[in-house]
């Protein structure tokens, strides 16, 4: 019984697929999830790693968040940047970065790029893509910076400059054209938040503000709205006044009562 | 077989309403080698002899206290290899919570899981019950806590308490010393002092471990370096 | 049709100063027939702490129970209630459980935390999280409500002006979607009370 109620979910669960398929069979569609849309990139520069995203969050062709997360933790060492289904790429994030975790607790020693690549790309492969998560996994070990692309079905690329998501041509030709070996921090954060930006501004699934991390030896800078380009501009400073009351049918007002604390004296010990 | 015809199976009661595996199991722990830990007002310190049984084996790689989440640490009495299954038990348990909740497993959720585990191996078929106590430390929202686990599975908090060879003796000296209002720092002095009690031989930064964690809520296992300052301050 | 508007559904929630507000319509349909006009879509958690779900009534339901019985295991073993954020890990970890086939659900959760410090959030139904510090939106009568929260929204509102604000909002969102109206149903939460009201709104 405690175990329903306190475990994880281990895995999926199917209880729904065959009513669902029902359903779908019946005529009525199945929803769309939130997506990222997104372009992420990454790149590697003199010491260290620095990766980039954008922060839209799409529902269909709606934003559903202006300013969300997509560069998501997995070790003190090693960030990760996520494009495709939101929920996945939220969850495969969570599940690694906590193995990698364990794992380091059982070693003793800091995670390695190729750990977290070798474990996400297991999960994904298992899941013949229907995990749709395609990340940007970018960190500094104890053999160097590493940079990888990772795909929804779990194949993976290593490079010296990444980008993935909706946008990932229109980022990727800034760096075509832009990258070279041996780039300062400074020039490397200004690349790819101009590749980011190339990609908020050119491509539909991406937008508002641009997220950098950079990680170095020993040292990670996450730099949360790096670049800000598009500001709220429309808001009204006096807000919006209205001249008609709403009209209340019923009003129903519950004061919160502040909890009592029950002091117990005494009371026998359980016995050993 | 055993010393009682009810040994035949390992978790069966005796008619007097002993378990008596159970009872072997705490007379394992009984001569461990001694643990202990002392709440303070603003922190807990936990400390254990590391006695080898020989001079040849490296001291560096043997690590008694354990670290469970970044605010628990965890000590044991008994048997070694024990504590290990425990500890990575715990672990996983604290991972999974955080997983779900994404906040940090409280102090007293995860000693009532580990203490369920060390319970079910008191009924479980095939097993026998872990021949080891442990001393969880850690901080928290309700502050700084610290509970004893035994093999049976049950688990109390103490203000401060002793397990192993010296624990008589190691009580005696916490009643003793032991005040409400005691700091960290005390305690560490404290814990020092009570460990030295039963001490046999020289102590030293590399035969004794001790582990503490304050308001910052992080839990750290002082280096030998560090506990020979200690050493010196109680001198 | 999709799915999610078989039984048609307005959720929004705001934050104003140091208090919160969420709210729905009140209507259950399928498909172009009104079945109810007193839906509940909101649940009580615990005091500081409410719940929207919007989508299909029948997973709505289902769902909701299962919270309530994860909530009250979870009271019962650590002795206090849920933080709004720990709540909703909960919830997003129950919906991508289900990631291959979805409850046709999306929630909207809104509490008060830590220091009555409010929190909203909502997901898509396989649970990703959607933080936001002024408002959001949910069910068929989302695109409208985007629209008019994005205008009518304004910072630190105390509850007298949230509650006008929001319910305008929905009333005027829900009256350009079919699917959803027939009056609403707004949950103002301050540290002190909470205030429950009905609204009148359109009946066609």
């Amino acid at each position: 019984m405690s175990t329903e109620a306190m475990d994880v979910p281990k895995g999926f669960s199917f209880d729904l697929c065959r009513r669902n398929e029902m359903l779908t069979k019946k005529g009525l569609k199945s929803p769309g999830y939130l997506k990222t849309g997104t372009t992420i990139v990454g790149l590697i520069f003199e010491n260290g790693v620095i990766l980039g995203a954008d922060t839209r969050a799409t529902e269909g062709p709606i934003v559903a968040d202006k300013n969300c997360e997509k560069i998501h933790y997995m070790a003190p060492n090693i960030y990760c940047c996520g494009a495709g289904t939101a929920a996945d790429t939220e969850a495969v994030t969570d599940n690694i970065s906590s193995q990698l975790k364990l794992h380091r607790y059982h070693t003793g020693r800091e995670s390695r790029v190729v750990t977290a690549l070798t474990l996400l790309k297991s999960h994904l492969f298992r899941y013949q893509g229907h995990v749709s998560a395609a990340l940007v996994l970018g960190g500094v070990d104890v053999t160097g910076p590493h940079l990888h692309t990772i795909y929804p079905h779990g194949s993976t690329d290593t490079l010296p400059y990444a980008t993935m998501g909706s946008g990932s041509l229109a980022a990727m030709a800034i760096f075509e054209s832009e990258y070279r070996e041996g780039l300062t921090r400074d020039e490397g954060v200004n690349l790819v938040t101009k590749a980011i930006c190339s990609g908020i501004f050119n491509d539909l699934g991406s937008g508002s503000n641009v997220d950098v991390c950079v990680i170095t030896k020993g040292k990670k800078e996450y730099l949360r709205n790096h670049l800000t380009p598009n500001p709220r501009t429309y808001i009204s400073s006096k807000g919006y006044t209205f001249s008609k009351k709403t009209e209340v049918l019923l009003t129903k007002i519950t004061p919160l009562k502040e909890l009592v604390n029950v002091v117990q004296v005494g009371g026998d010990a359980m016995e050993e | 077989m055993g010393d009682s015809q009810y040994s035949f199976s390992l978790t069966t009661f005796s008619p007097s309403g002993k378990l008596v595996q159970i009872e072997h199991a705490l007379t394992a722990v009984g001569s461990g080698q001694t643990s202990l830990g002392i709440k303070a007002s603003n922190g807990v310190v936990i400390a254990t002899e590391k006695k080898l049984p020989s001079i040849l084996v490296d001291e560096t790689s043997v690590q008694k206290i354990q670290i469970l989440t970044p605010n628990i640490g965890v000590v044991y009495s008994g048997m070694g290899p024990d504590s290990r299954v425990l500890v990575r038990k715990s672990r996983k348990q604290a991972e999974q919570y955080q997983l779900l909740y994404k906040e940090p497993i409280p102090v007293t959720q995860l000693v009532r899981e580990t203490a369920a585990v060390m319970q079910e191996f008191t009924q479980s078929g095939g097993v026998r019950p872990f021949g080891v106590s442990l001393l969880v430390a850690g901080y928290d929202d309700k502050g700084p806590q610290l509970y004893q686990v035994d093999p049976s599975g049950s688990y109390f908090s103490w203000k401060a308490s002793a397990m192993g060879k010296n624990v008589s003796n190691a009580k005696t000296f916490l009643e003793k010393r032991y005040t409400d209002d005691m700091e960290l720092e005390d305690a560490i002095h404290t814990a020092i002092l009570t460990l030295k009690e039963g001490f046999e031989g020289q102590i030293s930064g590399k035969n004794i471990e001790i582990g503490v964690i304050e308001a910052d809520r992080t839990f750290r296992v002082l280096t030998a370096a560090q506990i020979e300052d200690y050493l010196q301050e109680v001198e | 049709m999709s799915i999610f508007e078989y039984n048609g559904s307005a959720l929004v929630a705001m934050v104003g100063k140091n208090c919160f507000a969420i709210a729905s319509d009140r209507r259950l349909g399928v498909q172009l027939q009104t079945i109810a006009t007193d839906f509940q879509r909101i649940f009580k958690i615990h005091d500081k702490l409410f719940l929207g779900l919007s989508g299909l009534g029948s997973d709505t339901q289902t769902l909701y129970q299962r919270l309530v019985f994860r909530h009250k295991l979870y009271q019962l073993r650590e002795e206090r209630d849920m933080k709004p954020e720990t709540f909703a890990s909960l919830v997003s970890a129950m919906l991508y459980e289900k990631r291959f086939g979805p409850y046709f659900c999306q929630p909207v959760i809104a509490g008060l935390g830590e220091d009555d410090k409010p929190f909203i959030c909502t997901m898509d139904s396989i649970g990703a999280k959607e933080l936001a510090k002024d408002f959001v939106v949910a069910g068929t009568a989302s695109e409208s409500l985007y629209g008019a929260c994005e205008s009518m929204f304004k910072p630190d509102m105390d509850h007298e002006e949230l509650f006008e604000t929001i319910s305008q909002a929905l009333i005027s969102s829900v009256d350009r979607d079919c699917l959803s109206g027939w009056g609403g149903h707004v949950y103002v939460v301050t540290p002190t009370e909470v205030t429950e009201r009905i609204l009148k709104g359109r009946m066609d």
